[in-house]
């Protein structure tokens, strides 16, 4: 009898020690996201889709000297430089990207470009959701990866030169 | 040759010609001395201080640039002393030197960037603002960017010592001193482009390569140039299918690292939006555009109509076309066609010098002996403008072993500067000159004659039977005046002439015959415009035309096939002095196909293609290296480095058609119908002014 009540107790115990874990489980806040319903959280230095930064003027702060498609280790940057003129400011250097292109395709989220980047152009932004039924999409362009104008800048002329970015 | 002067460099005893400078005894010995205003084939300079060695009981460091080796002496160049004064050195220069290699067009391939990886501090000390200059553009293709410069004076003395030109000096003193062009804010020079190629840093930049690219991103294609005769290898710098620079810093080939303008630049004729892209067939009066199967059946219907019937056949070969398609075009004709009536535009009398040579001692010269000789004669041309390799070469024998130079021409040129002896003779008789000549010349112990295309004919024979009467060893060399104008000679482009020098039987029309014959049937032009100064008689000819643009002759062409360029297809050329070197393909154009591919399949589609052998330059090339005297060489040798021919067989017996030799005078800045369309030649202002440099000299005195 003893036996019976013994085990009894116990199991009720255990019972009880499970539900508290329960219990102070769903009092603490979720870490669960609630993605697609709700936007997901991201630690600040995930390696998202890549996001080309402006100056505070609102010009690109890319110079196009090739060196994150020098460091890809997937080949998948393709750049064509062309020149800053009096009229067609794009950049803030001499040079500018003409067109700028990231396959991601091949892209591996390695970081190796922000690394080799020296003006701080190309950085990693939070973006994810990239999948598509279609890899001909997967070919972003300059224009979907730049940073918007900052608020307040003198924004950059935008008429581009005639044979802009068609790749 | 004096003894060798026995030293120590870092331990090592080596041994070196008196008079040898350290950095070379050390370099030879695979010791490495940085250096940047060192540079071989120049003065020296002695201003960078890169090159500062320890010399055991000397005070203090040494320069090893204007050091010349003694008995004895001990250098080190990797003892810490030694260490720290090139990262001192480095940080001087680093002083002013603007740290904006992401956009320099010379990151990547910058000495200075390379020795401060190597040797250099890794922060500076300075906190002192950079001077700023503003970047000054000198000429469509040269642009100056002052804070870059270090100056090591390369350009100047390259442009002075190198090119004889002497447009860059130096303004101002200490660190305030510039480089400046000669004439006030912009140069008028040969726009070789050489003091770009030279500069060790990214103060020159050259105009068309400026901010395309960079350069670990083209793919590098060596082949040779194909404006003139002179065969300089260049370096094509290719990304995506275009040819974005032209330059030859490796020093392979002939011309070691020297290009001229048209070297350098003058590629650009093959994307000019004007280029053909497709096959045009004459209907109703109106060149219209047609698939290549429609125009080559075309051709070849119309081809193997006339052959039946016997007609007359006139065949234009051309200047710039490979030895393979040339080779392949005569045979076709000859063979194929069954007519003799096959010749190209002449510009030299190479057929006469051969023939004068046979029985003598004379031999052929080398554009390694435009270098090596010592005594050099000029007559009837104007070197430094026409054919600048050459000039080039005998500028640096005169700077490097003081040849002596004998000039006959009929106006002023630049070699006249330094000649020992300038003789002005009229166009055609400048051999009247060689007896006033003969007693400074049998003083020398070698010569070395250049000839232009005024001297042809009988002057040829009298020029040889001078030189014979010398009684030293001659060497010659007949000027012609396009990339593969000699192998159009060697490969029997010639009415009178087989390949390989040997005459024909049944001699055919010549190009002015042709033009002027009113029964003519079909005329066949292969990249020349012979119709631009010439008409044609035969209203009734049938004109088949490949070319890359719609010429003068292309317009009045019944057919025109849009051909490939030099810088698209693979093959060989044989340059001024005899020497073959090796095309290779650097682009596609759209539409195009080389000119051996058009010949092979017009031949296919008359049902010709099984006697006439496969259209593969290298199975072209294996029948010439059979059947062409003095190209019996392999072709692995031929793509490593140029390689003399030897077409010396003994007399040709040939009627003396040397009246026919017209020679084009292109200058620096025009190169025909590819000149016509190359937007860098037209931009220039030397170009614009329309005068040789020599004539603006005279201007301005």
């Amino acid at each position: 009898m003893a036996n019976s009540l013994t085990d009894v107790f116990g199991a009720a115990a255990a019972v009880a020690k499970g539900m508290s874990v329960t219990l102070r489980e769903m009092m603490s806040p979720t870490v669960t996201e609630n993605y697609p319903d709700e936007p997901p959280k991201f630690q600040e230095r995930f390696r998202g889709a890549h996001v080309l930064q402006r100056d505070e003027n609102g010009l690109e702060k890319c110079v196009a000297c090739f060196l994150c498609a020098a460091a890809c280790p997937s080949n998948c940057i393709y750049i064509e430089a062309a020149e800053n003129t009096e009229l067609v400011r794009i950049s803030g250097g001499e040079r500018f990207a003409k067109t700028y292109n990231i396959d991601y395709n091949r892209c591996i989220f390695c970081g190796y470009c922000v690394e080799a980047c020296p003006t701080d152009a190309i950085t990693h932004g939070h973006g994810f959701e990239i999948a598509s039924y279609n890899t001909s999409t997967l070919i972003y362009r300059k224009e979907d990866m730049l940073a918007a104008v900052p608020a307040g800048a003198k924004p950059p002329v935008v008429h581009e030169p005639a044979e802009a970015g068609a790749h | 040759m004096a003894d060798p002067v026995t030293m120590t460099i870092n331990g090592r005893e080596i041994q070196a010609a008196p008079g040898t400078l350290v950095i070379e005894a050390a370099r030879k010995n695979g010791i490495e001395i940085p250096s940047f205003c060192y540079y071989e084939g120049y003065s020296l300079q002695a201003a960078c201080r890169m090159c500062l060695v320890e010399v055991e009981k000397a005070p203090k460091l040494m320069v090893a640039c204007t050091l010349p080796v003694a008995p004895g002496m001990v250098v080190h160049t990797e003892s810490q002393k030694v260490k720290d004064a090139r990262k001192y050195t480095l940080e001087f220069l680093l002083t002013n030197h603007p740290l904006d290699c992401p956009v320099c067009d010379k990151g990547g391939e910058c000495e200075l960037q390379d020795m401060v990886f190597r040797y250099g501090a890794g922060e500076s000390r300075f906190t002192e603002e950079k001077l700023h200059v503003q970047e000054q553009q000198w000429s469509p293709v040269v642009f100056y960017d002052g804070p870059r410069c270090i100056l090591c004076f390369r350009c100047v003395r390259a442009c002075n010592e190198g090119m004889g030109v002497g447009a860059l000096g130096v303004v101002n003193r200490g660190s305030v001193s510039l480089i400046a062009p000669n004439h006030g804010d912009h140069l008028e020079c040969d726009e070789c482009g050489q003091c770009i190629d030279i500069c060790p840093v990214g103060a020159l930049t050259s105009g068309t390569y400026r901010y395309q690219t960079r350069p670990w991103e083209m793919e590098h294609t060596g082949t040779i140039c194909t404006h003139c005769s002179n065969g300089c290898k260049t370096t094509l710098g290719v990304r995506n299918d275009k040819i974005i620079r032209g330059n030859n810093r490796d020093r392979s080939g002939i011309n070691g690292e020297f290009l001229c303008v048209k070297g350098r630049y003058a590629f650009d004729f093959y994307d000019h939006p004007e280029r053909l892209q497709s096959p045009m067939i004459r209907v109703n009066g109106k060149l219209e555009p047609v698939s290549w199967s429609k125009a080559l059946k075309h051709v070849a219907e119309k081809f193997s109509e006339i052959k039946a019937r016997n007609g007359k056949f006139g065949v234009i070969g051309s200047n710039h076309t490979t030895n393979e398609e040339n080779f392949y075009l005569q045979k076709f004709v000859r063979q194929g066609l069954g007519s003799n009536n096959i010749d190209h535009k002449r510009t030299g009398d190479v057929v006469t010098l051969i023939d004068a040579l046979s029985g003598t001692t004379g031999t052929l010269a080398t554009t390694a002996d435009l270098y090596e000789g010592k005594t050099f004669l000029i007559l009837g041309a104007d070197l430094a403008i026409e054919q600048p390799f050459l000039s080039f070469q005998i500028r640096a024998s005169m700077r490097h072993h003081a040849a002596k130079v004998f000039v006959v021409t009929s106006k002023e040129v630049r070699e006249d500067a330094y000649a020992k002896k300038s003789i002005r003779k009229a166009a055609g008789s400048e051999i009247e000159a060689l007896e006033e000549l003969r007693e400074a010349l049998a003083a020398e112990s070698d010569l070395v004659i250049v000839f232009g295309s005024s001297v042809k004919g009988e002057a040829v024979r009298k020029l040889v039977a001078f030189g014979e009467s010398l009684g030293k060893p001659v060497k010659y060399c007949a000027l012609v005046d396009y990339s593969n104008s000699r192998g159009a000679v060697d490969m029997g482009l010639m009415a009178e002439l087989h390949p390989g020098y040997h005459p024909s039987e049944t001699p055919g029309m010549t190009l002015p015959e042709m033009l002027a014959d009113e029964t003519l049937d079909a005329l066949w032009v292969i990249n020349e415009n012979p119709l631009e100064a010439a008409g044609l008689a035969s209203d009734k000819a049938f004109v088949v035309v490949q070319d890359l643009f719609l010429t003068e002759t292309a317009q009045r062409a019944d057919v025109v096939l849009p051909s490939a360029s030099a810088y698209e297809k693979n093959g060989t050329v044989t340059n001024v002095c005899g020497e073959i070197q090796r095309l290779q393909k650097a682009v596609t154009v759209m539409g195009t196909k080389p000119d051996l591919e058009i010949i092979g399949l017009i031949a296919k589609e008359m049902g010709l293609a099984p006697a006439m052998g496969p259209w593969v330059s290298e199975t072209v090339y294996g029948e010439i290296r059979r059947s062409v005297k003095g190209y019996d060489i392999a072709l692995p040798l031929v793509a490593m480095a140029a390689q003399q021919t030897a077409p010396v067989n003994g007399r040709v017996n040939v009627a003396d058609k040397s009246a026919l030799i017209q020679g084009a005078h292109e200058t620096l800045f025009t190169s025909g119908t590819l000149g016509r369309y190359s937007k860098v030649l037209n931009s220039v202002i030397e170009k614009r002014a329309g005068m040789s440099l020599a004539a603006q000299e005279e201007s301005h005195v």
